[in-house]
């Protein structure tokens, strides 16, 4: 499987670059040759189907588990190195929990959690506690997956961490807390500098504060680039075609998608609007119709392309 | 003044909040020398990245629509915008209906045929 179009950032200021990164369990790839380029400051969204590689990926990035293959460094500091200090930098939301002190009540698994963060703003996490309402004298234990989901989003933001890694963070809130999450991450981001990577499935969600994407699928990342160049370099194109034209060989490639059926196809597909009408026009069809995608839509067919 | 950006939109979010306060300048909702909403505020209402808002607004500077006073913020122009800006939300308008009406093979003479029969008819309706 190829990358759709080559990464389009440059090597300088990123915050997170892996460079051809695997893990293999047994004959199994979970993840091949990942080279992501996370910009300092930025919003990156990792967006793939369950089980394309997203938790492998993150779990590398923090060196909690060890690669195959390629390298992964964080903040200029190579991951299998100095995990610890990489660690130490991240403010990190597992997709799920593993308590290390299941016996400990949410105040008490903060105050732990503090000790290990010089950075903690303690006014801050007290904020943070009200506002996602945490149950401060639970058990962890007994904490249900969008309570615990809110724990961690606390013990994350609290330090003021440089990299924030949220495995999906919006998973098991239920509408009302994933828009206060929402709102709590957007005001955190304007008052404290940050590079976030979230990976989700559901880019609805999250599609609001992405300005980098990357897709991953089947343990391959398919591609990753700024936002803005997805919404100009994506367009549905609609168009009428002659009957038995045989045309549409030559558009391989740059075909995200096609739907449609006799004289009437459209597309989705990669290129400048203008080179790709032109191309359509001189392939005998004629086209109608020329759209924008909007971000989820574009991100959809970048997911079901099997390029 | 209300502000508000629809991620189903293909406009990209920042080009939204700025035709969003252009509309608000030529409807009278937002005055002249008035602060627009803190890049913070606007990003935590509108649930968008910080980074988008703060576009918007080096763009609305760069169009001559707002200016910022250092440490306040940044604030609606003084001038009232020029008619240009009435004549670029007609454009928008009239660039919309075009594209519908070629979606289903509607000329411009039709169509600007169709919208003054509309029009009057609803003249009448409101006569009547």
């Amino acid at each position: 499987m190829t990358t759709l179009i080559p990464p389009q950032i440059g090597a300088s200021d990123l915050a997170i670059v892996t460079r051809n990164l695997s893990k293999q369990y047994g004959s199994q790839f979970a993840l091949h040759d990942v080279s992501l380029h996370v910009p300092t400051g930025a919003v990156y969204v990792l967006v793939g189907p369950n089980g394309a590689g997203k938790s492998t990926t993150i779990k590398l990035l923090l060196d909690l588990i060890r690669p195959t293959g390629g390298s992964v460094e964080v903040l200029g500091l190579d991951a299998q190195q100095q995990g610890p200090l990489v660690r130490a930098n991240i403010g990190y939301v597992p997709e799920q929990s593993e308590w290390g002190y299941p016996w400990m009540r949410v105040r008490q698994l903060l105050d732990h959690h503090r000790a290990y963060f010089p950075q903690w703003d303690a006014a801050y996490a007290e904020r943070l506690s009200a506002l996602f309402h945490l149950k401060t004298d639970s058990k962890v234990s007994a904490l249900s997956k969008g309570e615990a989901r809110r724990v961690h989003l606390t013990m994350a933001l609290a330090h003021r961490p440089p990299v924030l890694i949220l495995d999906e963070p919006t998973d098991g809130l239920d509408p009302i807390m994933r828009d206060e999450t929402m709102a709590a991450l957007v005001d955190h981001l304007a008052e404290t500098p940050t590079t976030v990577l979230i990976s989700t499935h559901r880019v609805e969600e999250v599609q609001q504060i992405a300005d980098h994407i990357g897709v991953l699928n089947e343990g391959t990342l398919r591609t990753q680039l700024p936002t803005e160049a997805l919404r100009t370099s994506l367009r549905r194109y609609r168009a009428i075609v002659p009957d038995g034209w045989q045309g549409a060989s030559a558009l391989d490639g740059a075909v995200l998608q096609r739907t449609g059926s006799g004289r009437e196809i459209e597309w989705i597909m990669w290129g400048d609007e203008r080179d790709v009408t032109a191309g359509l026009t001189t392939l005998g069809a004629s086209v109608t119709d020329v759209t924008a995608l909007s971000f989820f839509d574009a991100t959809l067919a970048l997911l079901k392309s099997k390029g | 003044m209300l502000i508000r950006v629809d991620s189903s939109d293909p406009r990209p979010i920042y080009a939204q909040i700025v035709d969003e306060v252009r509309r608000a300048l030529v409807l009278g909702t937002l005055l002249p020398d008035t602060p627009l909403p803190s890049v913070r505020q606007l990003a935590v209402t509108l649930r968008v990245n910080p980074n988008t808002v703060a576009q918007a607004y080096r763009e609305l500077e760069h169009l001559g629509l707002a200016y910022v006073r250092r440490g306040q913020g940044t604030f609606a122009a003084s001038s009232p915008p020029p008619d240009q800006d009435r004549a670029s939300l007609a454009r928008d308008i009239a660039a919309h209906a075009l594209d519908e009406a070629q979606r289903i093979g509607l000329s411009i003479d039709e169509l600007i045929d169709t919208i003054r029969t509309v029009s009057s008819t609803r003249d009448e309706d409101s006569r009547a």
